[in-house]
């Protein structure tokens, strides 16, 4: 490439198409690296789910959107796993629980045939008043009926529907999903280099920092100015409200944190702040941008 | 086909299919795996709750030995289904098993495979069993191992194929698979001691395998209430905090006297402040004050509302499986009736002031007239009071309790003469009698004048004769 810094033109197609690559590779390293020093260097597990985004995205961008939205099917199905997993489920409860494993590639098909108005109603509608059902059907006594029903219901709208507005910022465009990906990644870097100065100054030192993530990357979102600089205030606010309930979840499910196990709780651990940002962050680009009425995306 | 090309296709079957197929449906994780010796002989002994347990145990194992594993099944179960006991016995090579025929052939098959230096797979509870719940083990294994005490016995415990597949279920469900593998134990005895030191190392690994996991709030426990009573200086405080602290070697208990104390391990243990405690102690001290019984009874009525509403916050919050209560506010509102309307007193009465107190009775009873307070307490809604499970009644002689009310130093009560104090013992004996012949309530007296330790132990032999009775009621 020919050309000063000056000259350099943020804004061209070519970059904005490489960048998630050049990420990619990046990463692919780093993940690499750790797993060849034997436990000296510790990637933590957002990372990891990261470079998985990364590598779905890239599939989104240069192979098709249909394997890489059935990709995220899988991430979906691998969280909801384990959750289901953790929780402490009764036997009526399997019929609800397989309930909820139909429902993902059910809503994965929706955003893949890009039907936004049956995807946003199809969990908190149809999944929400089918499951209560199913935990019903074969349970006779109906003791504890309630919890299994908040449980799974939980479980489906957190590893299932909001994953699901992800893979629809993503079917929009690629980096509007990465600034929403890349800017919990940053905070939750901040904030674990903060840990000892406690929660508030990673949220302030944060702040201007996803901020200033959501203006650089603004030629290639294409969001504007200003609600640019609100998604960089929101997304630090939601993963500082999503760190508390993640944390409390994840005492209640008695996941140490510290010690995470294969099967209890790294998938929950390291996914869990990225979808709780995901369905607002969604909802406000939607709304500003009126995706789906003047812009589209891959499926155009 | 040569044994070798079987041998290699089993190996083709489990690494490119059943492992890639069990991880992505599934989810395995195994831990433990530095116990498993680097060759056979060994024998794995694992709990079994799902068809699910023996994938999971073969692709726990590292892929060079499931050349030698076996597996031991039972073939009445599986030859209903010709294909699948073919495929069976292709895959897992089973010591088939014949439930209900003698075991002595399948001992020997099982030696015969430990000598050549096989793997063998045992789940020694010999059938599936309830989801979760770990049944006896047979004594087979115990057997095998007593004839080869060399052969390393390794327990495992199998996590999660109790939800995926348990028995009643037809259709796998995805949820990860915890497989967990013991160090080698060191067997001594017979086989039978064998087999039960095996059944408690494998109950001890699932025992930190399933605490891991979420456990829904147990159903609440309701606890035994177990009533002091006695006139004042009898030792009733003193015989309630004594069997709250006996009791609270292997129970939690809580004690609702003057302060109210939680017991578990033997030792006190730091309550959670209650509001109502606070008020009822505040109560309590303008209670013995007081100058009169006309200024001794508001306080003290109301104090005895809030411990009987305390037992209830108690209960709550703490959970503990036993409550002992220094004086009951239901038996000792009902005794103390007498002190006002002395010439009224039988058990009948005695019985109905109870029920009428503890939420029950007749609307139109003639003892409404009698006892106006009575009236106004069914009407406030307080007439809610608990009834305890069992009573005991510390009976002392009024002129030695006086002696220890004195001895004690400290500022007399209104209440607290001879005459009074009599009559009260009067009027509890009579609440024990009405308990005992009206309301089928265990109440007994017990002689307080002998040594405190004494009236415990035998305080204790009663309640633990009490509950065991209603446990037995129950199942």
């Amino acid at each position: 490439m020919q050309g000063n810094l000056s000259s350099f033109d943020w804004g061209r197609p070519e970059w904005r198409q490489i960048t998630p690559l050049i990420l990619l590779l990046v990463s692919s390293i780093l993940l690499l690296s750790a797993r060849l020093s034997r436990g000296r260097l510790h990637i933590p597990g957002y990372l990891r789910y990261l470079w998985a985004f990364l590598l779905v995205f890239a599939v989104a961008d240069f192979v098709s959107f249909t394997p890489a939205v059935w990709l995220l099917a899988f991430i979906s199905f691998r969280a909801l796993r384990e959750y289901f997993s953790l929780v402490d489920l009764r036997l009526e409860d399997r019929l609800g629980v397989m309930g909820a494993y139909v429902a993902i590639p059910f809503m994965i098909f929706l955003v893949q045939i890009d039907w936004y108005g049956f995807f946003i109603v199809s969990i908190p509608v149809y999944a929400f008043i089918v499951i209560p059902y199913l935990v019903t059907v074969f349970d006779e006594d109906g003791r504890g009926s309630l919890l299994s029903i908040g449980m799974i219901d939980f479980g489906l709208f957190f590893f299932v529907y909001c994953l699901g507005h992800l893979a629809y910022l993503a079917y929009y465009s690629t980096w509007l999903a990465l600034l929403l990906l890349l800017s919990v990644t940053l905070c939750k870097l901040v904030s674990t280099c903060c840990t000892s100065r406690g929660r508030l100054v990673g949220f302030l030192l944060g702040l201007p920092a996803v901020v200033g993530l959501s203006l650089l990357l603004q030629p290639w979102t294409d969001v504007p100015l200003v609600p640019a600089v609100f998604v960089g205030v929101l997304i630090p606010v939601l993963v500082q409200m999503g760190e508390r309930t993640i944390t409390a979840i994840e005492r209640d499910l008695g996941i140490d944190a510290g010690n995470l196990e294969p099967g209890r709780g790294r998938v929950l651990d390291a996914l869990a702040t990225y979808l709780f940002a995901a369905p607002i962050v969604f909802h406000y680009l939607r709304w500003i941008m009126k995706f789906g009425e003047s812009v589209t995306g891959h499926g155009a | 086909m040569a044994p070798e090309l079987h041998r290699l296709s089993r190996l083709i079957f489990h690494l490119l299919l059943l492992r890639p197929l069990l991880h992505l449906i599934f989810g395995l994780n195994v831990r433990g795996t530095e116990n498993l010796p680097a060759r056979g002989p060994f024998i794995l002994a694992a709990n079994h709750n799902s068809h699910l347990d023996i994938l999971m145990l073969c692709s726990s194992l590292p892929l060079h030995m499931l050349g030698d594993v076996h597996i031991v099944a039972a073939r009445d179960y599986f030859e209903r289904h010709k294909k699948l006991f073919t495929f069976l016995d292709w895959l897992f090579r089973p010591v088939w098993v014949d439930r209900g025929a003698g075991g002595g052939d399948v001992l020997k098959r099982m030696v015969e495979i430990v000598d050549a230096g096989g793997i063998l797979i045992v789940f020694p509870e010999g059938t599936r069993g309830e989801a979760g719940v770990m049944g006896r083990f047979h004594s087979g294994v115990g057997r095998l191992v007593g004839d080869r005490p060399l052969t390393p016995l390794l327990p495992a415990f199998i996590l999660g194929s109790e939800r995926a597949l348990p028995r009643e279920a037809a259709l796998p469900l995805p949820v990860w698979q915890h497989v967990s593998i013991g160090p080698p134990q060191i067997v001594q005895g017979s086989g039978g001691d064998i087999t039960r030191d095996l059944q408690q190392s494998v109950a001890a690994l699932g025992r930190s395998e399933t605490a891991k996991r979420q456990r829904r709030r147990e159903e609440r426990r309701q606890a035994f209430v177990v009533a002091v009573l006695g006139i004042d200086g009898s030792g009733k405080s003193t015989l309630a905090r004594l069997l709250a602290e006996d009791y609270s070697v292997d129970q939690s208990t809580c004690l609702i006297g003057d302060e109210l104390m939680l017991f578990a391990d033997g030792a006190q243990r730091r309550a959670q402040p209650l509001l109502k405690e606070k008020l009822r102690r505040w109560l309590s001290a303008q209670a013995k004050d007081a100058r009169s019984l006309a200024f001794y009874k508001i306080p003290k009525i109301s104090e005895l509302l809030l411990r009987d509403a305390l037992l209830g916050e108690a209960r709550r919050w703490y959970g503990p499986d036993l409550v002992f209560m220094d004086g009951s506010p239901l038996l000792n509102m009902t005794a103390w009736s007498t002190l006002y309307r002395n010439e009224l007193m039988s058990p009948e009465f005695c019985a109905r002031a109870i029920e009428i107190l503890s939420g029950g009775g007749q609307p139109n009873d003639p003892l409404y007239r009698e006892f106006p307070e009575l009236k106004a307490i069914k009407r406030l809604g307080l007439a809610r009071l608990h009834r305890p499970d069992a009573v005991i009644f510390l009976d002392v002689a009024p002129g030695v309790s006086m002696k220890r009310i004195f001895d004690r130093g400290e500022k007399l009560q209104v209440h607290e003469n001879e005459e009074k104090l009599s009559r009260l013992r009067e009027a509890y004996l009579l609440v024990v009698r009405a308990l005992n012949e009206n309301l089928n309530l265990p109440a007994f007296v017990l002689d307080g004048e002998r040594d405190q330790l004494t009236i415990r132990d035998e305080a204790r032999c009663l309640i633990d004769e009490i509950r065991t009775g209603i446990g037995e009621a129950t199942s």
